[in-house]
């Protein structure tokens, strides 16, 4: 650990912890306040010019349309994280996803687990809400999964481990296999990127950004339907 | 009492077949071989000189056939036959190889017509998804200009990259209220339905055009959308072209290569430019001179694989093949017979090409000055030639083995006499018969007719039939082209369930892999290997198909007119098929089928009752050790 550790940004490093340590010291109400990856912090929801807005409407319901790709967010998607791992605005991850799957003629929906936030599960469990059997995972970082129902949880049909190379064109390449999957077409895979400096570069906050995650976790909660609003 | 073994080095496979040698009957010492009652019935006891078989053995062949690259297969194939007959390299009294008759030199593909656009005329391409519906005609308006555009100016809206699908849609929105009529739409990046989606009036978008650079601004253009699962009507009829545009007949005429190209897209926009022309070239590639005895006979490769085979057929038997020297078709021959003179050891002048196959064939090419990286199939000429071997190298091939082994090795008869006798083991066959020894590299018959045989080889096997899917589906993997020639496909529907080629659906207990998920597959014997092509089960099927029946069916009948007392293949009664890809899954029945139309029976051998096409050559050798 020494040793990746020495590969940060020490002072992003300080500032993160800090941050978390203040939000966690705060309460449990969530902080409106969105965290910046290079440490700054308070600055206005999305860094773009786009807003996105999630509401929970309801308990989420099984889907019976087949045209219908399910979105899983992760607990703090759009509710106290507003941005990805490098700093691309969740608003526009949404817009990139759905452009995807609107391209190819499909509808989508959203959900929100509080049981787990496990990009795996949470993908999993939109597949198995979805009306066409296919759904897409998403942690706030940017960490990416398409899942099909009938497949056991830790199987996938395309996964995106690395979130700090996924950018706005992989975002929509992903809402757009998704769609193709649920046409029972055969896709190309997106291809993944890989850059093996990823992992010690952006290991120590991807593990802070998940202690984000799993501090909204609440396993008696449903999950949610979700209206969520990209202006 | 000794050990005989027959070793039959083929293009793809080296094959043994071990058999012991009843008391006495050594290999040399007798001459009293009588083909005419050979084999007995395998019922029946066998006679003093039957060997008695005790093993078979398959291995990769290493190296090109007849090199001495070989040697290590034959030693990895004679072992293996040995560990199962329980016996030891000591008790081989004799090792006889076959005499590698033909060698593939190489299979090529030559592109022989190219389509050309000048001038940005057209685009004529696919996009999976283009958005809106139906035909628009107007002036091509780059989108910042939109606004500067007046009321009333048919405009096709041309949006590069740089713009968003929302600003697109609020940008042609705005234009549409103001009373300028948009009527269609040209874009860049995979947006045609969203952006389709926020306009307030349907309009016709042809998306994923990837040099929109090129498109010429303030020219008139025609676009069309048709709906899902249909294909444009307007502008792939030079008339709706010419009715669209008010073209005269003179103009008419020259758009009909234009509307041809774009038949069977689902969208498209044609442009009309003052030198716009798309054209179909044919691609000079050579020609091909085909020397025989009395005659001889020249063809260009461009004429097709028609003619080119009519060419070869005109000077009965080919001595030589020459290519024009300076030209693709001339390149590829002589770098067979460089290949070859390498491998022998003689001077490249030295080596004949003594037969040629060549087979039409369609390739995927990219279209030269397509703005949308389009594809067209364009005509193409696979061919595949043969270089006769040489014996000599054969018998230093035997030496080596002899040196190598420690056992005496002679070069048996030729490979198509061996798989007449290997044949002949067949429960159910009988004299006069004859064989299609289909392999990797070549296709050879021969017919037993009263203790005489007749052969031929040509060239165009296995290897052909991989050439030919690779190409036809545009695969740079011949790995994969190969395992697609031989196993059947099927579709992943669900992770629980695929559907065959045939139709019929296969339930699985556990999940399937999620890599082969909404993928078609090849059902190897080791799992399912996904195709990463685009085209649909029925299609692949199709290519495969029609490439054996392209390679084989044709082989078949030229190779047994060639070895029929009447030159009629009519007069050929039984056909045994063996070797290699009499083994495929359909490659026997096509060539079966194909040859109920002249009355012919045709199967697949069932060499010794036990092997099954395989070791018919190896099987042959040992039979007729001591039989010369």
């Amino acid at each position: 650990m020494n040793e990746r550790n020495q590969l940060m940004d020490e002072k992003t490093l300080r500032a993160i912890i800090e941050e978390v340590l203040n939000e966690v010291s705060a309460g449990s109400a969530p902080s409106k306040a969105p965290m910046g990856i290079n440490g700054r912090s308070g600055s206005t929801p999305a860094a773009g010019s786009r807003t996105l807005t999630v509401t929970e409407v309801g308990e989420a319901k099984p889907g019976t349309d087949p045209r219908e790709i399910l979105i899983a967010l992760s607990p703090a998607f759009g509710t106290t994280m507003f941005q990805t791992i490098t700093g691309i605005p969740l608003a526009d991850v949404v817009r990139e996803i759905t452009a995807g799957i609107e391209e190819e003629g499909l509808r989508y929906r959203f959900i929100r687990l509080y049981r787990t936030a496990d990009v795996g599960f949470i993908a999993h469990e939109a597949a198995k809400l979805s009306g066409s059997g296919i759904g897409i995972g998403i942690q706030s970082r940017g960490t990416t999964v398409i899942h099909q129902k009938d497949l056991p949880p830790l199987s996938n049909l395309e996964l995106f481990s690395q979130a700090p190379l996924i950018d706005l064109p992989t975002f929509r390449a992903i809402g757009k296999n998704a769609a193709k999957y649920a046409k029972n077409e055969s896709p190309t895979p997106v291809p993944v990127k890989n850059d093996q400096m990823a992992r010690p570069k952006y290991q120590a906050i991807a593990a802070l950004l998940h202690i984000k995650e799993t501090q909204l976790l609440d396993p008696r909660k449903k999950t949610q339907e979700l209206r969520v609003e990209v202006r | 009492m000794g050990l005989i073994a027959g070793v039959d080095i083929g293009n793809a496979t080296t094959e043994v077949a071990l058999a012991e040698t009843t008391s006495g009957a050594s290999s040399s010492s007798s001459s009293s071989f009588l083909p005419s009652s050979y084999p007995s019935s395998p019922s029946s006891a066998p006679s003093l000189r039957e060997p008695a078989f005790l093993a078979s053995a398959i291995v990769p062949t290493t190296g090109i056939k007849g090199t001495p690259q070989n040697l290590q297969g034959v030693v990895h194939s004679l072992t293996d036959a040995l560990t199962k007959a329980g016996r030891r390299l000591a008790d081989v009294e004799l090792i006889r190889i076959n005499e590698a008759a033909p060698v593939i030199g190489d299979v090529a593909m030559e592109t022989i017509t190219e389509t050309v656009i000048t001038d940005s005329t057209m685009i004529g391409h696919n996009p999976a998804t283009p958005g809106g519906l139906g035909i628009g005609v107007g002036v091509t308006v780059a989108l910042d200009d939109l606004a500067r555009i007046s009321a009333g100016t048919d405009t096709i809206v041309v949006a590069d990259r740089s713009h968003d699908f929302d600003a697109i849609a609020e940008a042609i929105n705005t234009a549409v209220a103001r009373g300028v009529p948009v009527t269609g739409v040209i874009l860049q990046r995979d947006d045609g339905v969203l952006v389709a989606n926020r306009l307030t009036r349907p309009l016709p978008i042809v998306d994923e055009v990837a040099s929109i650079d090129k498109v010429p601004l303030g020219m008139p253009a025609a676009i069309e959308v048709a709906e899902a699962g249909r294909i444009i009507e307007t502008l792939s009829n030079p008339f709706g072209i010419a009715t669209l545009f008010d073209l005269s007949p003179d103009d008419t005429k020259m758009v009909v290569p234009l509307a041809r190209s774009l038949v069977g897209n689902r969208s498209a926009v044609v442009i009309k430019t003052p030198q716009g022309d798309v054209a179909e070239r044919r691609i000079p590639a050579g020609t091909l001179t085909f020397i025989g005895p009395v005659k001889s006979a020249t063809v260009d490769v461009e004429a097709g694989a028609e003619a080119i085979m009519a060419a070869a057929a005109s000077v009965a038997e080919v001595l030589e093949v020459k290519g024009e020297a300076g030209t693709n078709a001339g390149g590829m021959l002589e770098k067979v017979r460089v290949v070859m003179a390498n491998l022998t050891d003689r001077a490249p002048s030295d080596i004949s090409v003594t037969d040629l196959l060549a087979v039409d064939t369609l390739v995927p090419q990219r279209v030269i000055g397509a703005m949308a990286g389009e594809f067209s199939l364009e005509g193409a000429v696979g061919i595949a030639a043969m270089v006769k071997a040489d014996r000599l190298q054969m018998e230093r091939l035997a030496h080596d083995m002899a040196a190598e082994l420690g056992v005496p090795v002679e070069v048996g008869g030729v490979e198509a006499d061996m798989a007449v006798r290997g044949a002949l083991t067949t429960p159910g066959s009988s004299q006069p018969i004859a064989i299609l020894d289909m392999g990797a590299g070549s296709t050879d018959a021969s017919v037993l007719r009263d203790g005489v045989t007749r052969s031929i080889h040509l060239a165009g096997a296995g290897t052909m039939v991989t050439l030919l899917i690779e190409s036809e589906l545009g695969l740079d993997d011949t790995e994969l082209a190969e395992n697609i020639k031989r196993y059947p496909l099927a579709k992943v529907e669900t992770p629980f369930n695929i559907r065959h080629e045939d139709g019929s659906v296969e339930f699985f207990d556990a999940p399937l892999p999620p890599h082969v998920f909404a993928r078609v597959v090849v059902l190897a014997p080791d799992g399912m290997i996904p195709v990463p092509i685009a085209q649909p089960l029925e299609v692949i099927r199709q290519v495969r198909i029609r490439a054996k029946e392209r390679v084989f069916v044709t082989n078949a009948i030229r190779a047994l007119r060639a070895v029929s007392p009447t030159n009629n293949v009519r007069d050929i009664d039984f056909v045994v098929l063996v070797g290699g890809s009499a083994l495929d899954f359909e490659i026997p029945q096509l060539v079966t089928s194909a040859l109920a139309d002249f009355r012919v029976v045709a199967g697949r051998a069932n060499i010794r009752g036990s092997e099954g096409p395989r070791n018919a050559v190896a099987t042959g050798l040992v039979l007729s050790s001591g039989g010369r």
